[in-house]
């Protein structure tokens, strides 16, 4: 069976059929060739697939695994994957502190860090260390140990604390 | 030494790609009118395929074809040694080519017009099988008598080394102190987050080409080129962005499978695109693993600290496939004596056939095993001695001057006693007047920042606090014998400075920063800016073999032949050539196997240093141990790039936090019990040391370039052992067998505390 979603990713109205099986995660992936989200497990284990989803009425965004998420249960969302993390063709300041601080090696758990990562300074400008890595405990990671990641969020925070100031 | 580009953290050519989403691994290809395929996995650990009834699926809906092992040309692989069937089963001429050793094994492939249809016609193959006998305990293996698992090797041993110098025995008689040990070390997944994946075509000109995640794309294509039985020029691998890949990837997943099916697809006339994607399940039975090893050691020191003998003997599970057991056992024969001069020395080493999942390559090849039961008996003769463990090893460890248990002196440059020192000053060892070293005291360690301090779950617990340390050593590159080589090409273009150079060089970025480390040797020996070196990679239908990335050798090897193409086209661009174009093959200074008798020769022309120590707290209520703080300190030579070295000692560290601390990895009679990431357990962010301080040593390497040495595997060495001599030093237990979960360590405080403790549920 099929199901008909309206939905936005990344700012752009998507109006398309799903199969009611399918998750979240393989429609961005298989039907709008959005590859950033990354499918390391498809049991909700890594956290490679995050993405960030304002339910219908909710206020803010919150990082889900998209391989846990129907597609159905999209509809009406909005989304945001690692694609959609720029804006107006500048890094956001999470990325820009990744790049500086060395936090991706291999590069296969960054868009699902980096969008979780958005999400904690979304909601916390300045978070502790033991909230960022509170916040990291469902992104793994095997190349980096996870220190420069940590590194690089905290460089983020910094920095857009200086742009509010 | 300072230098222009070299030694500075430059920014990683590869990252931009990868914060933003953009870079595409091998699953996230996708080409118009692509095909998908499935892998039919035996799912058996021993088993002969009797027959195959493909019918019902190739008549399923969206199939197009289906292949088994009458399909394959010439029906067998292996890096060391061509003992694997690509897939098993009846019609191929590969003797015992119809034989599943390990659930793993691949049995037919099922190519379809969704991911979908083709998983889901695997499920109508019949197949008809005989279970044979389960061969699992490797040292039972070895025995006359035991189940033969491959026809031309009887004794299932599929390597083994010997070093004979000295006299051990009697060395040991006289010698003040002995101690022994037996030691285990676990299985490891590597846990890549990138699971297999790959899309195989025909190319514009006519190659079976294969995209794909790899360590080293010549000898992806020389093994795709041997299964199809045509010439490698008509085969082509290309990487794209690979994830991760810690020796986990150096043996072939679905190089094999997927250029078969593209070709054969052809040979029908459907030239197509054909894509397939592991699942985690598939890959963690599907690759190789870290070798489960056993050690048994007896050795004797001088009252004074001296070392005068080690006896070491080491069998380790091979299992189903040799892979490339006979580099990772070379290296335990090499390390299973630790970074120590030691007259007297007898190793035996063997590699034993099985029906597990086979023994692969995995960061440090063999010298984690090894380093495990050397500095365990280390620790144990500190003990025994009444000698601090860092003084102990200073005593003892390899310098410029010693002679390696092989005989040949160790190649120059040992930065051991370097590491050491600064690993113990970092932790708080002092060294008084008469120059004898001391542990700090106890008690008085405290986190600095409160604010990384974690709680340690119910803090009414007696938490106890221990400090372990341990060094080591490792070669760089595969050599023992092996002609170490790499190649690069360089094309510079502009008027009168160089505008633009471009590095061709084929060795694969898994993620420790290769493309940018090499862009950076081409900058300096260029006198050009970092920025004007651009690089491309990973294909064998634009450039020559650069050698695979493992072994700690990519850095030395590819920056060597970076430094000499880029030297070459210094003088080309002199004499006015445009574009002028540098061609550089590096060999490495020559190696010779080691005497199979003796165990005497020259194996090796360089080696990374790293020393280590750890602060631990073990909850003596749950087994829980936390790291505190872990000092690494590593002789890289030169670091190319701090920040990118930085991340290799933190990410090597924590990686093999995990194999000392969590990973678990289960079998029952050769089923893998742990295919999932909530059963196998790596470190998440709060499994880590809460404080982790590298430290750069940098002794240079006198043939390095700019006197790098390798140093990707090094900082996992000493871990496992470190932290097993700081639980020791907190609970005054000993653990010889990892991983130390806590329900090991629960049990090993209740079985050391007797009964009286109370019942322990069995």
């Amino acid at each position: 069976m099929n199901h008909t979603i309206h939905f936005t990713v990344n700012g752009e109205r998507y109006n398309i059929s799903v199969p009611s099986h399918h998750t979240l995660l393989q429609v961005l992936r298989e039907q709008l060739v959005l590859t950033g989200a990354k499918n390391g497990c498809e049991a909700g284990e890594c956290g490679a697939c995050s993405v960030l989803i304002t339910w219908p009425g909710a206020k803010r965004g919150e990082p889900v695994n998209s391989c846990l998420v129907l597609a159905p249960e999209a509809d009406g969302a909005e989304i945001i994957t690692i694609e959609g993390l720029m804006h107006d063709g500048q890094l956001d300041p999470l990325q820009d502190a990744f790049l500086a601080a060395g936090a991706t090696q291999c590069g296969f758990c960054t868009p699902g860090v980096l969008v979780n990562a958005r999400a904690l300074l979304n909601r916390n400008p300045d978070p502790s260390e033991t909230e960022i890595r509170e916040t990291l405990v469902g992104n793994l990671c095997r190349c980096t140990g996870y220190i420069r990641i940590i590194e690089a969020i905290k460089m983020a925070a910094r920095a857009g604390r200086e742009v509010a100031r | 030494m300072t230098y222009q580009t070299v030694g500075r953290s430059k920014p990683r050519v590869d990252a931009p790609a990868k914060v933003t989403g953009k870079a595409l691994y091998p699953g996230d290809i996708t080409y118009p009118d692509m095909l998908h395929m499935a892998t039919l996995f035996a799912g058996r650990p021993h088993a002969r395929v009797l027959a195959i009834d493909t019918a019902a699926a190739a008549a399923a809906p969206g199939v197009v074809a289906v292949f088994t092992a009458k399909d394959v040309p010439v029906n067998e692989y292996g890096m060391q040694r061509p003992d694997r069937p690509v897939l098993c089963g009846p019609g191929s001429a590969k003797a015992g080519g119809d034989v599943a050793r390990f659930v793993g094994d691949q049995v037919a492939l099922v190519v379809a017009e969704t991911e979908a249809q083709a998983r889901a016609a695997l499920k109508l193959i019949k197949v008809e099988w005989e279970d044979l006998p389960l061969v699992l305990d490797p040292e039972a293996a070895m025995q006359p008598g035991a189940y033969q698992l491959h026809p031309d090797c009887p004794d299932n041993v599929t390597c083994s080394y010997h070093i004979r110098s000295g006299d051990v025995e009697a060395a040991l008689t006289e010698a003040d102190v002995v101690v022994e040990g037996v030691y285990l070390t676990p299985v490891q997944e590597h846990v890549y987050l990138q699971p297999e994946a790959g899309v195989a075509y025909i190319d514009a000109a006519g190659r079976v080409t294969v995209e794909v995640a790899g360590q080293w794309v010549h000898e992806d294509r020389k093994e795709i080129a041997h299964a199809l039985d045509i010439p490698v020029d008509q085969v082509r691998v290309i990487y794209p962005a690979i994830g991760g890949a810690f020796g986990g990837r150096e043996d072939m997943s679905v190089q094999i499978t997927l250029a078969l099916v593209a070709w054969r697809l052809a040979q029908r006339g459907i030239r197509r695109p054909v894509k397939t994607i592991w699942s985690r399940a598939e890959s963690i039975i599907g690759h190789g693993k870290r070798h489960a090893m056993k050690l048994w050691a007896r050795w004797g020191a001088r009252q004074d600290g001296t070392l005068v003998a080690a006896e070491v003997k080491v069998i380790a599970d091979g299992g189903a496939y040799c892979y490339t057991s006979n580099k990772v056992l070379g290296n335990t024969t090499l390390t299973c004596t630790g970074p120590y001069y030691i007259p007297n020395v007898s190793v035996d080493t063997y590699a034993v056939y099985t029906n597990h999942v086979p023994g692969a390559a995995f960061r440090g090849f063999g010298g984690p095993q090894g380093h495990f039961e050397a500095e365990g008996q280390m620790d144990k003769l500190a003990e025994a001695l009444g000698i601090d463990p860092v003084e102990l090893r200073l005593k003892n460890v390899l310098t410029d001057a010693t002679p390696l248990p092989t005989g040949q002196p160790i190649p120059g440059g040992v930065g051991l006693t370097q590491t050491i020192i600064a690993a113990a000053q970092a932790a708080g060892w002092t060294q008084d007047a008469d120059g004898h070293w001391h542990k700090p005291a106890d008690g008085k360690w405290q986190m600095a920042n409160d604010d990384t301090q974690y709680p340690i779950p119910n803090t009414q617990c007696p938490i106890k606090r221990g400090l372990g340390f341990a060094c080591g050593f490792k070669n760089v590159g595969f050599s023992f014998g092996y002609q170490e080589n790499s190649h690069a090409r360089i094309e510079l273009r502009g008027g009168t400075e160089i505008e633009e150079a471009t590095l061709y060089i084929a060795g694969a970025d898994v993620g420790q920063g290769h493309h940018t480390a090499m862009a950076q040797i081409a900058a300096e020996t260029l006198g050009a800016p970092f920025e004007r070196v651009k690089v491309v990679a990973s294909d064998t239908a634009t450039m020559q073999n650069a050698g695979s990335a493992s072994a700690s050798r990519l850095t030395y090897m590819g920056g060597n032949a970076v430094r000499g193409a880029a030297a070459q086209a210094l003088v080309a661009w002199r004499n006015e050539d445009r574009p002028a174009v540098g061609d550089f093959k590096y060999l490495a200074p020559k190696t010779t196997t080691i005497d199979h008798e003796t165990g005497q020769g020259r194996p090796n022309f360089a080696y990374g240093y790293v020393a280590q120590a750890v602060r631990v707290a073990v909850d003596i209520e749950t087994g829980q141990v936390r790291i505190e703080q872990f000092i690494s300190a590593d002789d890289v030579g030169q670091a190319v790039n701090p920040q990118q070295v930085v991340g290799q000692i933190e990410g090597g560290v924590v990686q093999a936090v995990g194999y000392a601390l969590l990973e678990d990895f289960r079998t029952d009679q050769g089923k893998v019990l742990t295919d999932k990431l909530s059963t196998y357990l790596i470190p998440t962010v709060l499994d880590i040391p809460e404080q982790l301080a590298s430290i750069i040593v940098d002794v240079p390497d006198p043939n390095g370039p700019y006197g790098a040495r390798g140093m990707g595997e090094m900082p996992y060495l000493p871990v496992a052992p470190a932290v097993a001599a700081a639980v020791y030093d907190a609970v005054g237990v000993r653990f010889d067998d990892f991983p130390l979960t806590a329900e090991r360590v629960w049990r090993g405080l209740r079985e050391a505390a007797g009964s009286a403790a109370g019942p322990v549920s069995e």
